[in-house]
């Protein structure tokens, strides 16, 4: 379950940073996650709650924000929202596509407290 | 979720979808979208009244740490010329048939091997017939190895100078894909008694694959796999996919996996 490693590093670079900034507890850990991440975000919630038990960041939020898939045609430059690795380039039709933007796994900011 | 390990946890994730159907029905899922167009999922709220919360900016990759590991294991093996292959796919599509015969008939290069499997030791056995040092690494509920371990191994193992070594991960065409060890290339195989469209459902393991070995065209007469539309599909998901063809059984196809493993450890 990949979902569980992933989930165990967040509230783990989480932990430590809130501790570097001195806080005793987190609130809200914020993630960006791309479209085309190859993380099920529902799963991830999941694993989320259970990983965070018994540390300081247990009872907290998790906030994911979602990354759209941006792609470049390679034949002809154009740019386009893509939501699959199956990107057909809508104005040449090509399939030689090349991934801008989709894949992030992020952790953005947590929220901490006293 | 990853359906193809079956490492199963609760089906939360389950979509229902019918035939003909544009649109997903999600099982759960707090997912909306706001106003402004951002769309986000989060976990219920718990309510505690904070009066000093501040929110510290972190920005950091959640697979840093991973590839950070997978690229000081790649500097290792730069620096000794080993030559490093991920193998990757669903359970039984013949990696360990293919190392098996690929190592009895490579005999003038070094060659080690790194075994992943959730439980057992039997891939190991097979592959130490052969006379190859091997390390298996049993993963437990793990779905997928990662740089650690790989590191770990290979320091167990004392790899050679000028040397291949083989990793077989865990059979599991999802969670394998998200996680770098440091290898040269990454080959994903895919037997002809699979569906023809698996590049299309396991989209990111080909997408991120370098490699796809297309194994057991000795059954080809028998099954309905087209050879030509599998390839077109992966193509399409990635376009700088090679391909092979092969048996690891019989034997057909295997000089030019041969030929390319040689080509690929005298650079
Ligand atoms: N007919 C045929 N069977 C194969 C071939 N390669 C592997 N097999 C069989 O497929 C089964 C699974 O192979 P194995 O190497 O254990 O798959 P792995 O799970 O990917 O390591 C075994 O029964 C093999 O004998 C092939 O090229 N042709
Ligand atoms: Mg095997
Ligand atoms: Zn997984
Ligand atoms: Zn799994
Ligand atoms: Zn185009
Ligand atoms: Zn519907
Ligand atoms: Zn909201």
């Amino acid at each position: 379950m990949h979902e569980m490693s992933i989930a165990m590093s967040i509230v783990d670079i989480a932990c430590k940073e809130a501790q570097k900034d001195g806080a005793k507890s987190i609130s809200v850990i914020e993630l960006d996650v791309g479209k085309l991440a190859g993380v099920m975000v529902d799963s991830l919630m999941f694993c989320y709650e259970s990983v965070c038990k018994g540390t300081p960041a247990e009872n907290s939020k998790l906030l994911v924000n979602e990354v759209t898939g941006m792609g470049e045609c390679l034949k002809c430059h154009f740019e386009f929202e893509i939501d699959s690795f199956m990107a057909l380039c809508p104005q040449c039709e090509s399939y030689e596509v090349k991934i801008k933007q989709g894949r992030e796994l992020k952790l953005k900011a947590v929220t901490v407290n006293e | 979720m990853c359906d193809s390990c079956g490492c199963g946890l609760p089906g939360e994730t389950v979509t229902f979808r019918k035939h003909g159907e544009e649109h997903q029905h999600h099982g759960a899922g707090a997912t909306h979208t706001h106003a402004d167009g951002t769309t986000h999922t989060h976990t219920h709220d718990h309510d505690h009244n904070h009066g000093h919360d501040r929110t510290l900016a972190i920005e950091q990759d959640i697979l840093g740490e991973n590839s950070l590991l997978a690229q000081r294991n790649r500097g290792y093996f730069e620096a000794k010329n080993v030559f490093t292959i991920n193998l990757v796919s669903s359970p039984g599509s013949g990696k360990t048939t293919l190392l098996e015969k690929t190592l009895t008939d490579i005999n003038d290069i070094a060659c080690a091997v790194i075994e992943g499997d959730q439980q057992t030791m039997n891939d190991a056995d097979r592959v130490a017939a052969t006379g190859v040092p091997v390390l298996q690494i049993n993963t437990g509920n793990g779905c997928h190895l990662d740089a650690e371990m790989i590191h770990t191994a290979y320091t167990e193992l004392k790899l050679k100078n000028d040397s291949l070594l083989f990793i077989e991960n865990v059979g599991n065409l999802v969670c394998p894909a998200l996680f770098d060890l440091g290898e040269n290339k990454r080959v994903v195989v895919i037997s002809v008694t699979e569906g023809d469209d698996k590049p299309i459902k396991y989209p990111s393991m080909f997408d991120t694959a370098d490699i796809c070995v297309i194994n057991k065209i000795d059954l080809l007469p028998y099954v309905q796999f087209d050879v030509a539309k599998c390839k077109e599909y992966a193509l399409q998901v990635n376009h700088h996919l090679e391909f092979f063809e092969l048996s690891a059984t019989t034997g057909e196809g295997l000089e030019a996996w041969y030929s390319w493993l040689h080509a690929s450890i005298k650079k």
